[in-house]
């Protein structure tokens, strides 16, 4: 807990970073992140100040990457197998070290049910295989949403000290309220689907796959009954499975912004109509079946 | 007439290290491969975004998933995605045929710029169903009752289940491209001594256009290998004499050729950038040779009368009777080396006397090759072989050589395949 005077976190001078020596694994992170998610379930308290969060952030230094790792992951979001590591990588190697931030004890948000909103990479240059990678998270921007608490997890990665790739992902807690703040749920224009391009047809399993890539393990994208538990009617797909492979379809230059909204899950197996509009080196997708699952937008540096 | 004037010229090449299979591409299929040593050769010359008269490639062991394999390629790659392509199967003369081919038709005027290659992956090969199996697969597929479904399954028996991995036996005889070239080998009376050091000669001089930064301009490192896995710079005549023969056991004559004198599975992709020379000029691009003329040949083996690999043999007397030359005006010669023996069977062919009169229809020999213009930066033995990969790999590396050596310097390529076919070549530096 922040004390008075301190900033939320981000908004203030950064504290220092938190150097780990190893990456904390995804599975230990997620087993902690489930029993820490059912402490919260039971707690009555779902208040939050705009200075809960903590005021940490994490950093690994030297990340490399497994080229096999790299391949199978190419080949699931049907990404061009280059030794260029793709946006959504790096958002894969850098996802260990967000968890591990939020299951530490003082994040104020359960890792479980927290809803994958919106997410915005930034790449200044692609990241080559073989290239070590500094990783620096932390979480800021503690909002209120209309249907509980969002917060951002932002990623900085930099090799040799070049910054080349940064990464928010806005995630949302349902049920959750921010002290002294309210959201109304904002006005989205009507939406009219545009003339399709394509489909995609998600097999029942996409979840375990993309999980076995991405170390993403988490239930509501691999079980049943899990995904039932969280309200969902079958597993649905990764957020960032669908982003990737938008990515990998529009194209895009060696610098660009690649935004994410996540509208609506798809659920598994499920088949949905996307719609490429290209503009320039850059572009947009949307993906939508009986509602609008997605809008991914390329838009070159 | 301007088409007269069209001259295709290699402007220059890319490809991929080759890998032993199940290394460094294990993973990698062959769309992957294609996609990077396309988008290698994109880079080097500026060619991203742009729309190039066509892309020829192919893989000898190729998918059904893949059956737009160079389109998808092209489709995954910085080219623009309005490039047209389509593939081609020659076996391991895949990548000559393409250069072939596309040489054609930029001479016709048919296309400007073009790209030629290959690719192969024996990490990622394709894994066949047993023929009980498919056929009840098939079955089970078009059954629309339940009952029509239950009896489909029931066909398939446990014996079914194990997979068909593929090999490289001629369908016709049954008999391995190795044991092929073994009989080969012994109608010849190839050394075993000649093999290895024909092997020795192609690892040393691999290793040294390496070490020169010959290959700089010709290769895009991939998933972490910079050279080929299969070189072997220290290896020597006694390290190569020490390894046991593995085909040709069965024959009455001496086992010769074992795995240091034969060609490795190994993964791998090439592309060749070929152009009009006007076109290339117009780009400030280079030209490093035309491609003069080409010959494609084949032979009958399917009935003992040549072996499998010796199409060359009889292409490149036809491709050179055509334009008036003899072996001895080429400043290099590239023989494919399938197997050593397989090139020391061709040269002793073109030396003997009654296979020039009887069999190429000669006064007598053909000729001979300078040993020291054969294969002069190393090749297959040393290289490896990714098979349909092999005549880009070549091609590239002879076109930047003659381009060194100055203008009029003429190369000869001659690659060998299953099927008893070959496809030979002339460049000629511009």
């Amino acid at each position: 807990m922040s004390g008075p005077g301190v900033s939320p976190g981000g908004a203030g001078e950064p504290s220092a970073p938190v150097e780990l020596a190893e990456v904390p694994p995804l599975g230990a992170s997620l087993r902690r992140g489930v029993r820490s998610s059912a402490t919260a379930a039971v707690r009555r308290d779902r208040s939050l100040t705009p200075f809960d969060l903590p005021d940490v952030r994490l950093a690994a230094r030297g990340l490399t990457t497994d080229p096999v790792c790299l391949t199978d992951y190419q080949h699931l979001v049907g990404a061009t197998a280059s030794d260029d590591l793709p946006a959504g990588f790096v958002h894969v190697l850098a996802f260990p070290l967000t968890t591990a931030l939020m299951v530490r004890d003082d994040f104020p948000l359960p890792l479980l049910g927290m809803v994958h909103l919106a997410n915005t990479v930034t790449q200044h240059r692609p990241v080559r295989l073989g290239e070590a990678l500094d990783v620096e998270v932390h979480a800021e921007r503690l909002s209120a949403h209309h249907r509980g608490v969002s917060v951002d997890l932002v990623a900085e990665v930099a090799v040799a000290g070049e910054p080349v790739w940064r990464g928010v992902s806005t995630y949302l807690a349902k049920g959750y309220s921010l002290a002294g703040e309210s959201a109304e749920r904002a006005d989205r224009p009507e939406w009219l689907a545009p003339t399709p391009t394509g489909v995609w047809r998600l097999p029942a399993d996409l979840g375990r796959r993309y999980a076995a890539v991405s170390g993403d393990h988490n239930p509501i994208h691999t079980q049943v009954l899990a995904a039932k538990a969280f309200g969902f009617p079958r597993t649905i797909a990764h957020g960032m499975y669908t982003a990737a492979r938008a990515l990998a379809e529009i194209g895009a230059p060696s610098a660009f912004t690649w935004t994410a909204e996540f509208f609506a899950p798809l659920t598994l197996p499920g088949t949905a109509s996307v719609a490429i509009a290209k503009d320039g080196d850059g572009g947009t997708l949307d993906a939508w079946g009986k509602r609008h699952h997605l809008h991914v937008e390329v838009t070159p540096a | 007439m301007a088409a007269a004037q069209r001259r295709p010229v290699v402007v220059g090449g890319n490809r991929t290290p080759f890998a032993r299979a199940g290394g460094a591409y294990a993973r990698s299929s062959n769309r992957d491969l294609l996609t990077a040593a396309l988008d290698g050769l994109v880079a080097r010359f500026g060619l991203a975004g742009e729309r190039l008269g066509e892309v020829a490639a192919g893989a000898v062991l190729k998918h059904s998933r893949d059956f737009n394999l160079t389109r998808e390629s092209v489709l995954g790659s910085a080219l623009a995605n309005d490039t047209p392509a389509y593939d081609v199967q020659m076996a391991c003369a895949t990548g000559m045929e393409t250069v072939m081919s596309l040489s054609d038709k930029i001479r016709l005027g048919r296309v400007d710029v073009a790209v030629a290659g290959g690719v192969d992956s024996a990490s990622d090969a394709p894994i066949v169903v047993s023929e009980p199996m498919r056929a009840a697969l098939l079955e089970l597929n078009r059954a629309k009752t339940t009952s029509a479904k239950l009896k489909a399954l029931a066909k398939i028996r446990p014996s079914h289940l194990s997979p068909v991995a593929p090999d490289v036996a001629e369908p016709r005889t049954g008999l391995s491209m190795g044991e092929h070239q073994a009989l080969t080998t012994a109608q010849w009376g190839i050394s075993r001594e000649d093999q290895d050091a024909l092997a020795l000669a192609s690892h040393q001089r691999l290793a040294a256009a390496y070490e020169d930064g010959f290959f700089d301009d010709l290769i895009t490192p991939y998933r972490g290998l910079v050279r080929d896995a299969n070189l072997r710079p220290d290896t020597s005549m006694e390290k190569l004499g020490a390894l046991k023969p593995v085909f040709g056991k069965r024959l009455d004559t001496p086992a010769t050729m074992t795995a240091g004198n034969s060609t490795p599975l190994t993964d791998g992709a090439a592309t060749v950038l070929l152009a009009d020379q006007a076109w290339a000029a117009a780009r400030g691009l280079p030209a490093l040779a035309e491609v003069v003329d080409a010959e494609a040949g084949a032979v009958d083996f399917v009935h003992g009368k040549d072996g499998l690999l010796m199409a060359p043999a009889f292409a490149v007397p036809r491709l050179l009777a055509r334009h008036g030359m003899k072996l001895g005006d080429f400043e290099i010669v590239e023989i494919h080396e399938a197997f050593a023996s397989t090139v020391l069977a061709t040269l002793k062919a073109w030396e003997d006397e009654d296979f020039g009169r009887d069999r190429l229809g000669l006064d007598g020999a053909f000729g001979s090759v300078d040993r020291d213009r054969l294969n002069v930066h190393g090749s297959s033995l040393a290289a490896g072989h990714p098979f349909a990969a092999t005549g880009g790999r070549i091609v590239a590396t002879a076109a930047k050589e003659l381009a060194r050596r100055g203008s009029g310097a003429r190369g000869l390529v001659s690659v060998c395949a299953a099927g008893g076919q070959g496809v030979v070549a002339i460049l000629e530096a511009v």
